[in-house]
């Protein structure tokens, strides 16, 4: 039973993470209908622009925090900016095969400049071995969760309650006549992809503080996939749940059934979700029209 | 200057080719390709080998991807599928390369209908991921069946071999492999004029309107994957008899980013594009590595330690601008210069 306990609560800590990463995918698609397959590389270049800032600043770990979420805000700016607005209008596949190449390019870019080898974090949270319901925890997985439902609810608000929420939402059910009610669909790109971006930076903060920076990061990306698809490509909130669940689910594969299992457990489970609800558990349904 | 071109039976409209330079060429390109191994040295014949053995895959994947509209980032693993297959068949039960290499597409055909099955009820880049998972799967199920593949020890192929004769030099295999290619090419070529290329094509476009047609998109689909599958296994197959070992490791998820670059950057939907993509994509590192090593000793020193990950660089590159700038491909340029020659000096 213990064994049970801590083996869900530490997949938990390690579904944040790929919650994280996954909403990031979410919010994309929903504003703009495409995947964003360089969410994985801006998680990885996101945690080693902090390592950048802490090590030239000295700041702390705490301090870290708004200078990181302000980077990633700048280089998902960026990112719209320069690549993505050039190409609004031309089919999916072209941006996301966009996305693609800036995959490519910012994997081999990360250790151009920081180096292929494996690096600390130089601040850290105080790290202490917390107790709960009978699993020990370090409370930097705690911090994981806590960020993850931190900004589930701060999504839900931002969606439900605020007038630029309402208009991504406009605008991802009909962007045509969320342009005729006279709302900046170009702005609600941007924020989009501004919003994806620090989503990942927060995710590789905690990834560079629970485990280290490697330019192997970038497979949070890759493995973070099965949660966007189980929660529905569409819905930040149905990622988030979609993450815990395939982190919990590839900790029970790995500790019950057998070694190497945990890297396909999450692909095995989409194969098969896919299979009964092609939209995902929270997504909606495509009704499309000829 | 021409006024039109009146196809006036059916037949002649599907024709593979109604213009007599255009087969010309295409044979004097075929014999001056065969011609390769005599004129260059083995360094450069292993970049033609590559070319062509890249070229039957890409020209697969651009049949699902390009023609019938399916996006797979799964052709990295029907890759694998197929150079085990063929590895397997060749080194455990010694039959020699073709059928080995056979053998090797036939099993990516059959590993396709386990992604093909969840792609009819999915769209778009539901699908691409589910065929991202077909790749993580497999690479996994070959880590873990050690007693059928070796696990992550690989395969050490041996020498292809063509009724009882081995292909020892580079140059016998790169001819073989060049037969191969030019039979893929006419065959999907011929595909592509006949009831089912157009069924790939309606898909492509709406494929729900398709069905109305009375395209069975089931059959179809699967199809499209099966033959895609089935060419990139035979180009699995003959990439593992060409660097004789494979494991995992050469099957990761860039290759199957790179064969979708060498489709985008060629244009999309079209044999010749795909053709032209890869012999652009596979020169264009060792084009880069010239060009460096005539800017100067230091840039070299930096290409050899950080070969990989400029290659990478460039490679993500080329995709971002090419998207950009020039999104019908390398064949899109040839068809406006072609456009231009045949109007000059009219503007259209």
């Amino acid at each position: 039973m213990n064994y049970l306990i801590a083996l869900i609560a530490a997949g938990l800590a390690t579904g944040a993470i790929y919650g994280l990463v996954a909403i990031g995918f979410a919010i994309i698609y929903k504003a703009t209908g495409i995947i964003n397959f360089a969410q994985g590389e801006m998680v990885m270049l996101n945690a080693y622009l902090g390592l950048s800032i802490a090590t030239f600043s000295g700041v702390g770990f705490w301090a870290l925090v708004p200078l990181v979420i302000l980077a990633s805000i700048l280089v998902g700016l960026a990112v719209e900016f320069l690549l993505v607005r050039p190409m609004l209008g031309e089919p999916a596949i072209s941006i996301v095969m966009m996305t693609v190449g800036l995959a490519v390019c910012l994997r081999s870019l990360v250790i151009l400049i920081w180096g292929a080898e494996p690096q600390v974090l130089p601040v850290h949270p105080a790290e202490d071995v917390v107790q709960i319901l009978g699993a020990r925890l370090y409370s930097t997985q705690i911090l994981a969760i806590v960020c993850l439902a931190l900004v589930v609810v701060g999504f839900f608000v931002f969606y439900r309650h605020t007038r630029a929420g309402l208009a991504m939402r406009a605008s991802s059910s009909n962007e045509t006549v969320a342009l005729l009610m006279g709302i900046d669909v170009r702005r609600i790109y941007a924020l989009a992809w501004g919003l994806a971006s620090v989503t990942g930076g927060l995710a590789g903060l905690l990834v560079a503080t629970i485990y280290e920076l490697g330019p192997d990061m970038f497979a949070f990306g890759l493995r973070s996939f099965p949660a966007v698809i189980l929660g529905g490509l569409d819905s930040a909130i149905g990622a988030a749940v979609g993450g815990a669940i395939i982190g919990v689910l590839e900790n029970l594969g790995e500790g019950y059934i057998g070694r190497g299992l945990k890297e396909i457990v999450g692909f095995v489970v989409i194969l098969m979700v896919l299979m009964v609800r092609p939209y995902g558990m929270f997504g909606t349904r495509d009704v499309e029209r000829v | 200057m021409r006024a039109g071109i009146f196809k006036e039976t059916y037949p002649e409209l599907v024709r593979l080719t109604d213009s007599m330079p255009v087969k010309v060429w295409s044979i004097l390109l075929v014999l001056g390709a065969s011609l390769l191994p005599a004129l260059v040295g083995s360094y450069a014949l292993s970049f033609g080998t590559t070319i062509v053995i890249t070229s039957i895959g890409v020209v697969g994947l651009n049949l699902l991807t390009g023609t019938c509209g399916l996006i797979s980032l799964g052709h990295a693993g029907f890759m694998a599928v197929g150079a085990y297959g063929a590895g397997i068949m060749a080194l455990d039960y010694g039959w020699s390369a073709i059928p080995a290499i056979l053998v090797g597409g036939f099993a990516a055909s059959l590993s396709s209908l386990l992604v093909g099955v969840p792609s009819l009820r999915l769209k778009g880049l539901y699908l691409a991921i589910t065929t991202l998972a077909f790749t993580v799967i497999v690479t996994h199920l070959i880590l873990n069946m050690p007693q059928l593949t070796r696990g992550s020890a690989g395969l050490f192929m041996p020498v292809a071999d063509l009724m009882g004769i081995e292909m020892k030099s580079t140059g016998a295999f790169y001819l073989f492999a060049l037969a191969l290619a030019v039979l893929a090419v006419l065959g999907v070529l011929n595909l592509m004029r006949s009831r089912v290329g157009r069924a790939f094509l309606a898909i492509r476009e709406q494929d729900i309107a398709a069905e109305m047609m009375g395209i069975h998109l089931a059959r179809f689909k699967l199809l499209a994957f099966a033959i895609s599958a089935f060419y990139t296994g035979i180009a699995g197959a003959l990439f593992a008899y060409q660097v004789r070992y494979i494991n995992v490791d050469s099957f990761g998820l860039l290759l199957s980013i790179e064969a979708l670059g060498i489709i985008i950057v060629g244009g999309l939907g079209s044999v010749a594009g795909a053709v032209i993509g890869t012999v652009f994509m596979t020169l264009l590192p060792e084009g880069i590595r010239i060009l460096f090593d005539l800017l100067g000793a230091g840039l070299q020193e930096i290409f050899s330690t950080r070969a990989l990950e400029l290659r990478g660089l460039i490679y993500g590159a080329v995709i971002i601008l090419v998207l950009r700038f020039q999104p019908e491909g390398l064949i899109g340029i040839w068809r406006e210069v072609r456009r231009i020659w045949t109007n000059w000096p009219f503007r259209y």
